[in-house]
């Protein structure tokens, strides 16, 4: 009984593995959790192991905050179809992340669409063999 | 004069590459010696496994029953050309075969299945660290695991076989050296690595590595282990690589994983200097609750 109670628990905690991040686990983020922003980008950073998308984005309040977006390194943008002239600081766009647990304003980045011609980058996609 | 002079040293140029460019098309380039080593089934590689006590006894089972292997020459090389990556088949576990929610398929000694019983619990928890977090080169055989940009390069002498990530190169030498005497083996993160040539396929034992994880989720390694590997070409756009893991501390028997590499088809698409450094926002730390943090994450406009 104990051991298909364990056997049951580590099936459940194997599906609820999500390697999102390669090179540092993930466990930072709420991957179970959406954040969905408009905002301006200010700086691009791409960088290894990975690229920060930097957004400032407006409260309700009025203040603007700038947030950070994280995603793959340049080459596996590359293979989502990602170039580095896609986010010039300026453009606009909504993106969506999962969130940090912590409330920084930072998130893994799933998914952007740039205001400008309603064009969708997914990050996550540069994994992909093809 | 001056463009004349530039035309005819064009033309020698041209003329000189043609003759230095190798084979035409009507003179294919001779294929490599054919294999003797024969295709096993899953079943019959992973009793090959079992049948040899250690990685040292498999490899040299292999060399002869390939009777030493051939030379390669260099007009008749196989084709590894291409960026290659691996398929994150079931993530980026080390057996791409485990079934989907379950415990990876080593068979581990106690020991190491505790081990990895408290990392899985600890992760449903939310705390994980991967030692490869700082930088540190992922080393092998978790280099086999790694989801990024791959190149392959074979020359007679030595097969290099590039990963992106870190800039990690695995030299393998098949010039018929041995590995390094034991009473001068330092442990490195991709270890010793000698390899012969059967036909198309190329064997490889290393051994001299240090200790590590097979992949997040995964068992850990100990400095003992070694591995044997066949590479070959499975059709134009995938490389598969037979592994054999022995590891005497953590693993009750070998473990034999099949990985697969395929060949990217954007023809532009280059690999890039793997820099660490490059952004603050990407350092990490282990907390103490044992789990990964950001160090500096700032995203201030100017800053960092």
């Amino acid at each position: 009984m104990k051991k298909a109670l364990l056997a049951a628990f580590i099936t459940f905690a194997l599906a609820a593995v999500t390697p999102s991040v390669a090179h540092h686990s993930s466990t930072m983020f709420d991957t179970t959790q959406t954040v969905t922003l408009e905002g301006v980008v200010t700086k691009w950073e791409l960088t290894n192991p990975h690229s920060w998308l930097h957004v400032e984005v407006k409260g309700k309040d009025g203040k603007t905050k700038v947030w950070g977006f994280e995603a793959e390194g340049p080459s596996t943008l590359a293979r989502s179809g990602i170039k580095p002239s896609d986010f010039k600081v300026g453009t606009k766009l909504t993106i969506s992340g999962n969130p940090m647990r912590d409330g920084q304003p930072a998130a893994i980045w799933t998914e952007a669409t740039r205001m400008s011609d309603g064009k969708k980058f997914n990050p996550r996609a540069g994994f992909a063999v093809k | 004069m001056i463009r004349g002079k530039n035309t005819i040293g064009l033309l020698g140029l041209a003329a000189l590459l043609t003759a230095c460019s190798g084979p035409t098309a009507d003179k294919a380039p001779p294929a490599p010696a054919a294999s003797v080593l024969p295709e096993w089934t899953r079943e019959q590689k992973v009793d090959l496994g079992r049948q040899h006590k250690t990685a040292e006894d498999l490899y040299k089972a292999l060399k002869d029953q390939a009777k030493g292997g051939q030379k390669l020459a260099w007009d008749a090389m196989p084709d590894w050309t291409g960026v290659y990556s691996r398929p994150p088949l079931n993530g980026f576990t080390f057996d791409p075969d485990q079934p989907q929610g379950s415990l990876p398929t080593a068979k581990l000694t106690p020991e190491y299945h505790e081990k990895l019983l408290k990392r899985v619990e600890d992760l449903k928890k939310g705390i994980e660290w991967d030692p490869i977090s700082a930088c540190r080169p992922p080393g092998h055989p978790r280099w086999l695991t790694e989801p990024f940009t791959r190149e392959f390069i074979v020359t007679p002498n030595q097969t290099w076989l590039i990963n992106e990530m870190v800039n990690d190169i695995r030299r393998i030498y098949t010039d018929g050296r041995g590995h390094i005497p034991e009473e001068d083996r330092i442990p490195i993160p991709n270890g010793d690595s000698i390899g012969f040539w059967d036909g198309s396929k190329l064997v490889i034992h290393t051994n001299q590595l240090q200790p590590g994880i097979y992949q997040r989720a995964n068992p850990d390694y100990t400095d003992q282990v070694e591995t044997v590997e066949i590479w070959q070409k499975t059709d134009d756009k995938t490389l598969g690589v037979d592994v054999w893991v022995y590891d005497p501390p953590a693993l009750t028997e070998a473990w034999y994983v099949h990985q697969t590499y395929g060949k990217l088809s954007d023809p532009d698409l280059r690999i890039r200097y793997w820099d660490c450094s490059e952004s603050s926002n990407n350092s990490v730390f282990q907390n103490k609750q044992g789990t990964t943090e950001f160090k500096n994450l700032n995203f201030e406009k100017g800053k960092p």
